[in-house]
């Protein structure tokens, strides 16, 4: 497209096609300042880990391995890595369950129904996670929290059930959180997919569920891919719900991470924890993206 | 299993489509229960005119949004964050618009990888950006503050302009400007006259999102703020913990309210779909 515009015959001077539409210059101020307030802090983070800090001040400018030593020799911190993993697990899988269909129903969906659809899926991104993570606080909470309020007067249960402050919880409060971060990039891809393959599918026998398994569910494989790993991510390091919904003795890896940088203020080991989280949770990100990069080929090959 | 069955026509409803059916109706049901749910219970118990959170509320009264404007840290907090998000707009527009263009219009070499760094906070933890902020503050000497604050946010909220940008001046047609070029007009013009209007709602979009985003922020704010004047999020981390009064209710169906005021706004200006993408 822009190739084509250039092909053509304006013979433009070296200094013209400098200030020209072409260059590189209209995105300068924002690499600066990428580079500046996010690539100098991520080195300065990664580095911290290596040093001796003392209120904010490095005390000892000398290469030390003490504090990811400290960190990585810690049975509890591997407790807690371990814990991050499986919550941030469960509750993408969760996600993905729930999301899929909801992605599904919207590409079948028309006119009015697929616009409140599309409200209800849009409505809770654009509104604070704080807010959302208050709601299942009122929804969990002791004996005056709704559930447990309803389940009593229906007679299911005749002690109040311990949710809140518990891994439930805090699974519960991520999966109903992150949901959007699934169901958008699955909307993309399942409202904009070539139904003939899957009208092929059902001409040639198969039922509608196989259809649904062997086809819809192979083609939107990318999408799948991609929105496990974004929710993944986020759950793995969100540290606010698992503080909230977990109650104060709840602890993962993401939230020691906060308390030793802004509460108990020791930031040689904050660094070591956050350098710690930051490079599993890219390991895990790149093993679900080759394992999802496999299946997606496996698809390819089946059809 | 289903080949057995081959003989009926695609159209008629096997048992176990039937089955299916319904499975997927009723997760759909539920999904969508859980999507909104639990704002609709918000919005609900802040009408509660009793001391403690009830659902259904025992009455209605307004007790607690007035209790929210007579509650002045609060009221402080929200100019606060007020004050931030439309610097992170600011910022955010002022970079991110043009740093779009080179993105699309761009014909240097390494524009795909220029397109994965502008996007790559998106990919970054906040916590790791709002951490990784902090302790390059300390190491240069710059304390937490609204500044330090506005600069990181500006770091989180940057892609989404970049994405919302892009994706119109993707569908913009670049002969216009040619042909404004052509008829005299210089870049600057052409810019301002010809292209800045098609943009305008893109801008307008992507200027609602980023500041309901910066203002919704809590993980940054968390470490990045100045810790004498919180802006609301971290005013409201903080209420949540140690408050059961139903004036969060209040305060959270404020801010659902300001969410559908956003997403009014991004709906006209660039349809809801946009997003998506």
């Amino acid at each position: 497209m822009t190739d084509a515009v250039l092909a053509q015959p304006t013979r433009l001077s070296l200094a013209r096609r400098v200030i020209d539409g072409g260059g590189l210059w209209p995105a300068v101020p924002a690499l600066v300042y990428l580079v500046l307030f996010m690539v100098l802090p991520i080195v300065t983070l990664l580095t911290f880990g290596f040093v001796t800090i003392d209120r904010g001040a490095i005390t000892d400018g000398g290469f030390t391995l003490t504090h990811i030593a400290g960190v990585l020799g810690d049975p509890l911190v591997w407790n807690l890595t371990w814990r991050s993993f499986w919550i941030a697990v469960v509750s993408t899988c969760l996600t993905l369950v729930l999301a899929y269909p909801i992605a599904y129903a919207y590409g079948h969906l028309k006119g009015v129904w697929r616009t409140l659809l599309l409200v209800a899926i849009i409505s809770p991104l654009l509104t604070s996670a704080l807010v959302r993570t208050y709601a299942w606080i009122v929804i969990l909470g002791g004996r005056r929290g709704l559930l447990n309020q309803t389940l009593l007067s229906l007679g299911v249960i005749d002690q109040p059930l311990q949710i809140l402050n518990t891994s439930t919880a805090v699974v519960m409060g991520m999966t109903q959180i992150h949901l959007p971060f699934m169901i958008l990039p699955l909307l993309a891809v399942l409202s904009e997919r070539d139904r003939r393959f899957e009208e092929a599918s059902l001409n040639l026998g198969a039922s509608q569920v196989e259809t649904f398994f062997r086809v819809t569910i192979p083609m939107s494989m990318p999408a799948i891919v991609a929105g496990f790993a974004l929710v993944f991510a986020v759950s793995y390091t969100n540290f606010i719900i698992p503080q909230l919904l977990g109650g104060g003795n709840y602890s993962t890896l993401a939230v020691q991470v906060y308390e030793q940088t802004i509460v108990v203020l020791d930031w040689s080991r904050g660094a070591a924890l956050a350098t710690l989280l930051l490079t599993t949770c890219f390991a895990f990100v790149l093993a679900i993206v080759s394992v999802g990069g496999r299946l997606t080929r496996w698809s390819e090959v089946r059809r | 299993m289903m080949r057995k069955i081959k003989a009926s026509s695609a159209q008629a409803m096997l048992p176990i489509d039937r089955f299916a059916r319904w499975v997927l109706i009723a997760v759909t049901a539920f999904s969508i229960l859980l999507l909104i749910g639990p704002s609709l219970i918000v919005i609900a118990i802040s009408f509660e005119p009793r001391a403690y959170i009830a659902f259904p509320p025992s009455g209605f009264s307004t007790r607690w949004y007035q209790a929210v404007f007579a509650n002045q840290q609060l009221l402080d907090s929200i100019l606060v964050s007020v004050r931030i998000s439309l610097a992170v707009m600011a910022i955010c527009l002022l970079i991110g618009v043009p740093a779009a263009f080179a993105s699309i219009r761009g014909t240097f070499r390494g524009r795909a990888a220029l397109n994965a760094f502008l996007l790559s906070p998106q990919m970054m933890p906040g916590m790791v950006i709002a951490i990784a902020s902090l302790f390059f503050g300390a190491y240069i000497a710059f304390r937490a503050s609204d500044l330090m604050l506005i600069l990181s946010l500006s770091v989180f909220c940057l892609p989404f302009v970049v994405r919302i940008v892009m994706a119109r001046l993707a569908d913009l047609d670049p002969l216009l400007d040619e042909a404004s070029a052509n008829l005299g007009a210089g870049k600057l013009e052409t810019f301002v006259r010809v292209t800045l209007p098609q943009l305008a709602p893109a801008i307008c979009a992507a200027s609602a999102f980023t500041f309901i985003e910066a203002f919704d922020n809590v993980t940054v704010s968390l470490f990045t703020s100045d810790v004498r004047a919180r802006p609301l999020p971290v005013e409201l981390y903080y209420l949540v913990q140690f408050d059961s009064s139903p004036i969060i209710a209040a305060i959270s169906s404020l801010e659902i309210g300001l969410s559908f005021v956003v997403m009014l706004i991004i709906a006209k200006a660039v349809g809801l779909e946009r997003l998506g993408r």
